[in-house]
């Protein structure tokens, strides 16, 4: 009986037998057993936490303090609903509608994502130490602030066109987008050392400014 | 993965005692099929069923082709440039959500996503998943998850010459962002196929690796796997 063990006594695990079995990645620090239910679950829940999770940015977005929880969570949905739904808003507001305004649809959703990508890039090569993803998902959602905006100037110029509605969304608009530029500040700069700091904010003012130009000067047909 | 490895139902020949350690016999016993325990009438049928996850097969094809047939017969459908622009955007999105985070693992078990950790940096995660389970994916359902993987992009790739060539420049940024999105989901998925073994070894040797597996699970291990995804450190 001893000479049956005999074989085992100098078994190591780690080095000489390939251990085998499940490789399953834990999510954070979770065991093994809760991210095997992660990548079983139904997909009801997996709905839910994206949506939560989207939710949760957009209120951060209102609030914005600095946390650390947004940044590492980041995705595009946000981004997407609202540079979609201000694309929509800036629509048929030029002279040349022929095309229903195509054109000019485009032109938002290009100018809003290339000119984020190049903000990130830009903040990359200034030695920033956050990820590309990160940073298109901060500026995409800081666009909230003047999504808002562009409603409020919509609505005010369905009642009106006159000095008056020009005042009312000059001020709307000027506190949007100082609210924009703080926020995705708030969490952009930190991330840079201290005398690049004005540097990366520049092109997000700048970023900012002309989304807020294209509201401001939105007259409709 | 320790002892746990062999489940509750590995059949090891000639096991001296159950104060043993598992590794070893189960390595050695790796050519002895694993004998599986089928509960119930449903287990059996869904073990012969060709296709096991019918919703997830629909859906993965569905948001890919939806799209495709939008841009190609948008003319058909309406006159509005932004409604056809935004259609095909939002079909794209929810198909590559929906590829990423569902029909990839229900289909094939395999999954990939970002993570960024405590110093902020930003790491890719590869996974696939080794344990067959009774609801695993069959070959039919993998074959139509990767030809519906890799042919979309291709397709979309067509597109874009086409809009350059005939100057149809309005559509240019749904097709370069239908082909970023279609293109990202092949690449990460190819990722975890060949198996990101520098991703796995390293997070595994970071975490615990609990010996306990769930009954549910038994496994076969044919030799390839332990080439492929090599050693786990405890």
């Amino acid at each position: 009986i001893p000479l049956q063990f005999a074989g085992l006594a100098d078994v190591s695990i780690s080095e000489d037998i390939p251990v085998e079995g499940e490789i399953t990645v834990p999510v954070g620090a979770q065991s093994p057993e809760e991210d095997f239910s992660t990548l079983d679950e139904p997909v009801k829940d997996t709905i839910m936490r994206d949506l939560k999770a989207v939710g949760k940015k957009f209120v951060h977005v209102m609030y914005p303090k600095k946390s650390s929880a947004l940044l590492r969570d980041w995705d595009l949905w946000g981004p997407l609903v609202l540079c979609v739904s201000l694309a929509l808003m800036l629509q048929g507001g030029s002279a040349d509608s022929k095309d229903d305004g195509g054109p000019q649809f485009a032109e938002v959703f290009v100018i809003i994502w290339f000119g984020a990508v190049v903000i990130t890039l830009n903040s990359k090569l200034l030695g920033g130490t956050i990820s590309f993803f990160q940073s298109l998902c901060v500026l995409g959602y800081c666009v909230m602030p003047l999504t808002v905006a562009m409603l409020v100037c919509r609505l005010v110029l369905l009642v009106g066109a006159g000095t008056v509605s020009f005042i009312i969304r000059l001020i709307v608009v000027v506190a949007m987008f100082g609210w924009s530029t703080l926020a995705s500040t708030a969490f952009l700069a930190d991330s840079q050392p201290p005398n690049r700091k004005a540097l990366v904010v520049y092109p997000i003012f700048l970023f900012y400014f002309v989304i807020s130009w294209m509201i401001l000067t939105f007259t409709p047909q | 993965r320790g002892a746990g490895g062999a489940g509750g139902k590995a059949g090891a020949a000639a096991g001296p005692s159950p104060l043993t350690v598992s590794p070893p016999q189960a390595l050695v016993d790796d050519t002895e099929d694993v004998s599986l325990d089928l509960g119930s009438e449903e287990e059996l049928a869904l073990r012969k069923a060709a296709i096991r996850h019918p919703l997830a097969t629909f859906f993965h094809l569905f948001f890919r082709v939806s799209a495709i047939i939008t841009y190609l017969f948008c003319d058909w459908f309406s006159n509005s440039f932004v409604a056809c622009f935004v259609t095909i955007l939002l079909l794209l999105s929810f198909d590559f959500w929906s590829v990423k985070n569902v029909t990839g693992r229900l289909l094939v078990g395999l999954r990939w996503w970002n993570q960024i950790d405590e110093d902020g940096k930003s790491h890719w995660m590869f996974e696939a998943k080794r344990v067959p389970t009774i609801a695993a994916s069959t070959e039919a359902e993998a074959r139509i998850f990767w030809l519906g993987l890799i042919i979309c992009p291709v397709i979309w790739t067509v597109f874009l010459f086409s809009t350059l060539f005939s100057l149809k420049l309005k559509w240019l940024a749904l097709v370069i962002a239908g082909i970023s999105l279609q293109t990202a989901n092949l690449y990460g998925y190819i990722h975890c196929k060949l198996g990101g073994q520098k991703s796995i070894s390293r997070v595994t040797s970071r975490f615990f690796v609990t010996a306990d597996v769930p009954n549910r699970q038994t496994r076969r291990i044919p030799e390839d796997y332990t080439e492929q995804y090599g050693k786990t450190g405890t």
